[in-house]
């Protein structure tokens, strides 16, 4: 198992780098210079000069892109041109944030997917069944910003029973979570109907209902443990892609996530925290990744991490 | 499917129909002593001496004081300085401050304080991006508490505006200022909690605690509103959003003029957008007036040119393009661009017409190809994202851009947009244009006074409408909608918000 774990977490190393290096290149070159934003048109050029020497951005580009290495290797992401402070303060102060939201939608997406998929599987072709997969269609459909201020005019503008916007208690997060984990409870619910249909049509659970096994142990004992690997797996992939912050949700309920903070750190040019963004997020990839295979290992036993 | 599913769409349809179309009758209750305004976007740092965004500005217009203070007819008057003078040889500016102020700290606000910030500003190790504004102040000294000595190159006019900058107290790890409001927690991109400053030496706000929330979906802002979780929004506004705010009986908009001003920017160094004959013809041929009736649904004013009709250096009696397509097509007919087919679908010429990808900038591009097309001129239209588009502009590769001024106070203003010293990178005369008479009269600006100073800017915006290196459109105005029962707000001519100083709410 710790064998497994280092070499997994070896083999991330050259997708990570790559991930990183080419965010630097990018956003080097995009048009844009972090210098004019933060003096603004009518600096003095003599000011634009010392602010572009104080930033080590008048060196070449290979030389700061080694000294961004340097940074990373010893854990030292630098300043926030923007803001002067710690670009591993401000990404620590979001990830609270974005981690809440990804886990609170993935409960929500899990805790509806699982049963409706399972059920829609052992009612397959019943008016249950085509109802769950047309409300999953529906739930694949709606796209954030729509479904957001929808559930913000129903649930916060007309019942008043939730904020609007904000991340202010526990109730702030319940339609951002929702929001998001509509979609991914749509896709997750499809597919564990999917799974689930194959694996009741296999022998071994012929042969459990023919030992006059109960439908329920059948079902949940039996059926739906193997069936629901797949679903972890996506159900991982979906958890790394939330952790890389939903900016779209966090942009339309004012929630404080990672998604936000790199996105306007790419609107300011704000070359140490966007590589510090980017890096934030290609590592949650690695681990979730590197979750699941774990996880894998526990649900099936014919999977041994080697 | 089964046609009991058709029934069940049906019901459920007519129950989410039910559902939206429920109207709340009730009024929500505002918290007493407390106010919520969502912005859009959250301050970077609240810092006077380092912070460039406009969400700073506004924040930090609540919590410090400058030396003076500008009024919304553009004046300014004294704020931290009761009075100030000019002594010549060496020459200095002296300034007396009020006495008696305190920091939010409890702390006795001094002219050491000024020095503080001062030296901060000029010492080019800090970067501090108002250098510049301060280039010729030499040094600055204090000669007792309340009494501090600025050493200037020369007497300049926009000095004394640069001096409406806030002085927080130096060292102190939050920011600390003298203003009305002290900051009780900034949660970036968040909120921002200010409280209010009881014993603030020009009169306590009345309410007692302000929110600003940063909401940055228009959408969802308002129907924050609607919802009565916050109690102002401001611009921008999209204005096809106001019908909807008037016909809410809980709310209402408050408009305000500003100091923006929208206009058509020429390349002077293009064959085409360099003759001044194709720059009249377009000022003729675009009717703005329907433009901010229909588009802008009233929420602009007619402009003349850069400088606001509210500041005292306005000058009205300039050379207007009022909409006549029919002089258009006579001007362009007599400089030699005939119409090949008269009303047919070929043109006199065509203009590259660059803009942003903000949506109402390109309804209004569209609105302007469809009037010029009128008078026979083609605009092909390029919307660009900002950053390549601005870069475009500097770079001198356009014909026609839109853009808009925001917060044109001091008339010095016109040396940077149009002295033919001032090109970019290091100015912003984008067009390129030079006349050397008005080289003269801009430079002369900075350093004359009284009415000499009001007569060099009066003939300086003849020449410019004469010239036409900017074609005027409008100047936007300031839009805030509150909740109906916020009583004395309004947004300055820089959308500044310190009138929330005295802002309260009747019950």
């Amino acid at each position: 198992m710790r064998a497994f774990v280092i070499r997994r977490i070896m083999t991330s190393i050259p997708s990570v780098l790559g991930v990183v290096t080419l965010v630097f290149f990018m956003i080097h070159l995009a048009p844009g210079d972090p210098v004019e934003i933060m003096l603004g048109e009518n600096a003095a050029p003599a000011d634009r000069a010392a602010l572009t020497k104080q930033l080590k951005l008048d060196r070449p580009i290979f030389e700061q892109y080694l000294s961004f290495l340097r940074g990373v290797a010893t854990l030292d992401l630098g300043e926030s041109i923007h803001t002067k402070k710690s670009v591993a303060g401000s990404i620590a102060e979001r990830y609270g944030a974005t981690l809440k939201l990804a886990l609170a939608s993935m409960l929500f997406a899990v805790t509806l997917a699982i049963p409706l998929g399972a059920l829609a599987a052992v009612k397959k072709d019943t008016r249950y069944d085509r109802g769950a997969m047309m409300a999953s269609l529906v739930g694949v459909s709606m796209p954030s910003f729509w479904l957001g201020p929808m559930l913000i005019l129903a649930f916060a503008v007309e019942l008043k029973w939730l904020p609007v916007a904000g991340a202010d208690d526990w109730s702030s997060i319940i339609l951002p979570a929702v929001t998001l984990g509509s979609a991914m409870s749509a896709i997750l619910a499809r597919l564990t109907r999917s799974t689930m249909i194959e694996t009741l049509g296999e022998e071994y659970i012929i042969t459990a209902r023919a030992k006059g096994l109960s439908g329920f142990a059948v079902i949940f004992k039996h059926a739906l443990g193997n069936a629901l690997l797949p679903v972890v797996t996506i159900a991982g992939l979906q958890l790394g892609a939330l952790l890389g912050g939903a900016i779209i949700t966090e942009t339309i309920f004012a929630w404080p996530g990672l998604g936000r903070l790199t996105i306007q750190a790419i609107n300011a040019r704000d070359y140490p925290l966007t590589q510090g963004c980017v890096l934030t997020i290609a590592l949650s990839y690695v681990a979730v990744n590197l979750l699941t295979d774990i996880l894998y290992a526990l649900i099936d036993p014919r999977v041994r991490l080697k | 499917m089964t046609r009991g599913w058709f029934c069940w769409d049906n019901a459920a349809l007519f129950a989410f129909i039910a559902f939206f179309s429920f109207s709340c009758s009730k009024t929500p209750a505002v918290e007493q002593g407390s106010l919520t305004m969502a912005l859009e976007a959250g301050p970077a740092m609240i810092d006077p001496l380092k912070s460039t965004d406009a969400v700073a500005a506004k924040i930090e217009g609540l919590v410090f004081n400058g030396l003076v203070k500008r009024n919304d007819d553009f004046t300014i008057s004294p704020d931290l300085a009761e009075r100030w003078e000019f002594i010549a040889d060496p020459l200095r500016a002296v300034f007396h401050l009020r006495s008696g102020v305190k920091f939010h700290d409890g702390s006795a606000f001094t002219s050491n304080d000024v020095k503080r910030a001062m030296d901060f500003i000029l010492n080019p190790e800090n970067a501090s991006p108002l250098r510049s504004s301060f280039a010729d102040v030499k040094s600055v000294e204090v000669s007792d508490d309340h009494t501090v000595i600025f050493n200037l190159n020369r007497k300049t006019a926009p000095f004394l505006s640069s001096l409406t900058l806030g002085i927080p107290k130096l060292g102190a790890s939050n920011p600390v200022g003298t203003g009305p409001f002290r900051i009780v927690e900034i949660k970036r991109d968040d909120k921002v909690i200010l409280e209010r400053n009881a014993v603030y030496f020009d009169g306590a706000p009345k309410m007692s605690r302000l929110i600003i929330k940063i909401i940055p979906d228009e959408t969802v802002r308002t129907l924050s509103l609607e919802s009565g979780e916050v109690q102002i929004i401001m611009n921008p506004i999209t204005p096809d959003l106001l019908p909807r705010f008037r016909e809410n009986q809980r709310l209402k908009a408050v408009t305000s003029p500003s100091a923006n001003y929208s206009y058509l920017g020429f390349n002077m160094e293009d064959p085409l957008a360099g003759n001044i004959a194709v720059r009249k013809a377009v000022a003729h041929a675009i009717d703005r007036q329907s433009v901010m009736s229909h588009i802008l649904k009233g929420l602009a004013e007619p402009a003349t040119g850069p400088i606001s009709p509210n500041s005292g250096f306005y000058e009205g009696a300039v050379e207007r393009y009022g909409y006549d397509p029919e002089k258009a097509k006579k001007i362009l007919d007599e400089a030699g661009f005939p119409d090949p087919d008269g009303s047919g679908p070929t043109k006199r010429f065509t203009l590259r017409y660059s803009t942003s990808q903000n949506e109402l900038r390109r309804r209004i591009a569209e609105v302007f190809q469809w009037q010029l097309e009128k008078v026979g001129i083609g605009l092909d239209i390029r919307s660009y994202e900002w950053g390549a588009f601005y870069a475009d502009i500097k770079k001198g590769n356009f014909q026609i851009f839109s853009l808009t001024w925001v917060g044109v106070a001091d008339p010095d203003i016109l040396r940077y947009m149009f002295h033919s010293e001032s090109m970019p990178p290091d100015g912003a005369n984008r067009g390129r244009y030079k006349n050397a008479e008005l080289d003269l009269l801009l430079s002369a600006g900075v350093t004359a006074d009284g009415e000499g100073r009001r007569r060099v800017y009066s003939e300086a915006q003849k020449i410019i409408a004469r010239d036409l290196p900017y074609v005027s459109l409008w100047r936007p105005l300031n839009v805030a909608v509150t909740d109906r029962r916020v009583r004395e707000f309004h947004l300055s001519p820089d959308e500044g918000i310190k009138s929330l100083k005295n802002v309260y709410v009747e019950n």
